[in-house]
């Protein structure tokens, strides 16, 4: 988070930004079934990745429960759709919602614990949570999982890996900047200073308690989201996605990218889900290789990506200033 | 009539007493000095003032009203800032995020405001970032405002963090040795500057500190702690030739010198 307010005209890099934005609509066109199919999950990743950073990264929570806030989501939005009808331009927040009300009962008991307490209690919620994917199937369709009908948006049928790309597009531009508004706000400011010294927050009249259920909140919220758009891109759905693995990926992506920034989260989300894919060549070498970068860039790069571009002035100066 | 009175406090940790009985009265536009040897309990009395600490027996009242059993974040609310002995700057934030992070509880700001961006949330930025602008000039640290807060030396950080206490409109501040590690002129300069923001803010002070010539010089009143009890409180000149005070910094006369 740097600089407010008090915009230029249009700089350098704000002019850069809408022509990339302006680009990805442009991306289906380039683009065969498979690889779309990629980029889409990838935005959904990038999502997810925001939401923990916020979490994580600002605040400095330690909680492992992504997955399960994620997977709260995805079964939340889709079964709103598949049991009741409801149209998914209204199950996807509602799922999102879910997601945070969970996340919100979660945080009063978080907040009495740090660091690696904190994260084995959220670990075993996460799973906690997977069982009641399984076992509620009534409900949930248990362990063999269920088959998503495309959605559609008033009439029109999102059927196509393009279309879908579309939504989770427009949603994660939405949710990206509602995450810099947020965190350019005193609410941003807020976050950061309990991350930095919980008692010099509290003396700037920063109430902790509150703050901390806030952070909880919208990035649970942002992970029900992203299980949403989850649900519509693959368009089936099973417990087993949503398990410790899943969490260990976001976090991957979150420290890859770099702790604290929002651009580093949606670079950490780009590379980590499109290294595979791009060693899919190696086949026999993919996932050597793959890990073998990750070291890398941890040795190398030990703020993350974010981190790294920093020494540069124009990314401090151009890129930062506009995404935090 | 004080602005801030603290009545009878006695706080214990683990059987050991850090304070007993003590009594403290800060008036408007004052500064007073709190001194005392090393785990006397003066970093104690503060955290007990802004909450951190609740004391086992006795009252804060500020203006009147009991505050012994606010939260911190809610007496800073009411007007207490403080700075504290081991700085706790907020590292990741530029200069001028850590003064707004000052001014939290002048924003009104809600989470929706700020996910939309409205035109309100725009404004009171807008006068937030002005606000903490004019407390860095004070200092004379405008020209840093957008650089990390790592970047400046330890004397520009302790500014930022009286600075980031100033910002907004607190009547009382706790000073926690706003002067370690400066040099001798660099002390004198925040003497100045403590006796500017009283003049010109009609901020009252209660500041702790180790440089005596600092506190000589700048306080209205000055209270002594040892062993956790107030052994000595009056005016600087006062202090300067009590008895009780000189055997505790010194010794006792004529004893194991």
């Amino acid at each position: 988070m740097r600089n407010f307010g008090n915009r230029p005209r249009m700089s350098l890099g704000a002019g850069a930004g809408w022509i990339v934005i302006l680009a990805l609509f442009f991306i289906p066109l380039a683009t065969n079934r498979y690889v779309q199919y990629s980029i889409n999950l990838t935005l959904v990743y990038m999502v997810l990745a925001l939401g923990l950073n916020l979490l994580f990264g600002y605040t400095g929570q330690f909680a492992f429960a992504n997955a399960a806030f994620f997977g709260i989501g995805a079964y939340a939005c889709s079964l709103l759709t598949v049991r009741l009808g409801i149209p998914f331009w209204f199950s996807l927040p509602l799922g999102g919602i879910a997601a945070m009300f969970i996340g919100c009962i979660i945080s009063v008991p978080a907040l009495r614990l740090a660091r690696f307490y904190l994260a084995i209690m959220t670990m075993a919620l996460g799973e906690a949570i997977q069982w009641v994917l399984i076992h509620w199937d009534r409900v949930t369709f248990g362990p063999s999982g269920f088959q998503i009908p495309p959605p559609s948006i008033g009439g029109l049928l999102l059927s196509s890996d393009r279309s879908v790309y579309y939504v989770n597009l427009l949603v994660t531009l939405f949710i990206f900047w509602m995450a810099r508004n947020i965190l350019g706000s005193r609410i941003g400011r807020a976050f950061v200073a309990i991350r930095d010294s919980e008692v010099a927050a509290q003396c700037m009249a920063i109430p902790l308690t509150r703050y901390k259920i806030l952070a909880y909140a919208i990035s649970s919220f942002y992970a029900g989201i992203a299980g949403g758009l989850y649900a519509i891109t693959v368009g089936y759905l099973t417990p087993e996605n949503f398990g410790i693995i899943q969490v260990t990926l976001h976090f991957c992506m979150v420290m890859v990218g770099g702790l604290g920034s929002m651009i580093g989260s949606v670079a950490g989300a780009l590379v980590l889900t499109s290294l595979p894919e791009i060693l899919r060549d190696y086949q026999a070498y993919q996932e050597i290789i793959y890990g073998f970068i990750l070291l890398f860039i941890l040795i190398f790069m030990p703020r993350g990506i974010s981190g790294a571009l920093k020494r540069f002035r124009w990314f401090r100066e151009e890129i930062e200033k506009l995404t935090l | 009539m004080p602005i801030l009175k603290v009545n009878n406090i006695s706080i214990s940790f683990g059987g050991l007493r850090a304070l007993t009985e003590v009594n403290l009265e800060l008036s408007k536009g004052d500064i007073v000095g709190l001194i005392g040897p090393n785990g006397s309990g003066k970093t104690t009395l503060l955290n007990v003032i802004s909450g951190i600490y609740a004391p086992e027996i006795g009252t804060i009242h500020l203006q009147d009203k009991e505050i012994t059993l606010l939260p911190p974040h809610a007496r800073a609310a009411k007007g207490i800032g403080r700075t504290f002995q081991i700085q706790h700057l907020f590292s990741n934030m530029t200069v001028l995020e850590n003064v707004m992070t000052g001014l939290h509880k002048d924003i009104r700001t809600g989470v929706f405001g700020a996910a939309f961006r409205f035109k309100r949330v725009r404004a009171e930025e807008r006068i937030a970032k002005e606000k903490a602008l004019e407390a860095l000039k004070f200092f004379r640290l405008q020209e840093m405002a957008n650089r990390m807060i790592t970047d400046l030396s330890s004397i520009e950080q302790r500014m930022v963090e009286i600075a980031r206490a100033l910002a907004t409109n607190h009547k009382i501040i706790l000073l926690d040795e706003p002067a370690a590690a400066l040099s001798p002129a660099m002390v004198i300069e925040l003497g100045t500057l403590l006796k500017r923001i009283r003049d010109e803010k009609g901020v009252s002070i209660i500041l702790v500190e180790h440089v005596i010539s600092l506190v000589l010089t700048v306080s209205d009143k000055i209270t002594v702690l040892n062993f956790g009890r107030v052994i000595a409180e009056g005016k600087p000149d006062k202090i300067r030739r009590d008895p009780a005070v000189l055997e505790a910094y010194l010794g006792k006369e004529g004893g194991y010198a």
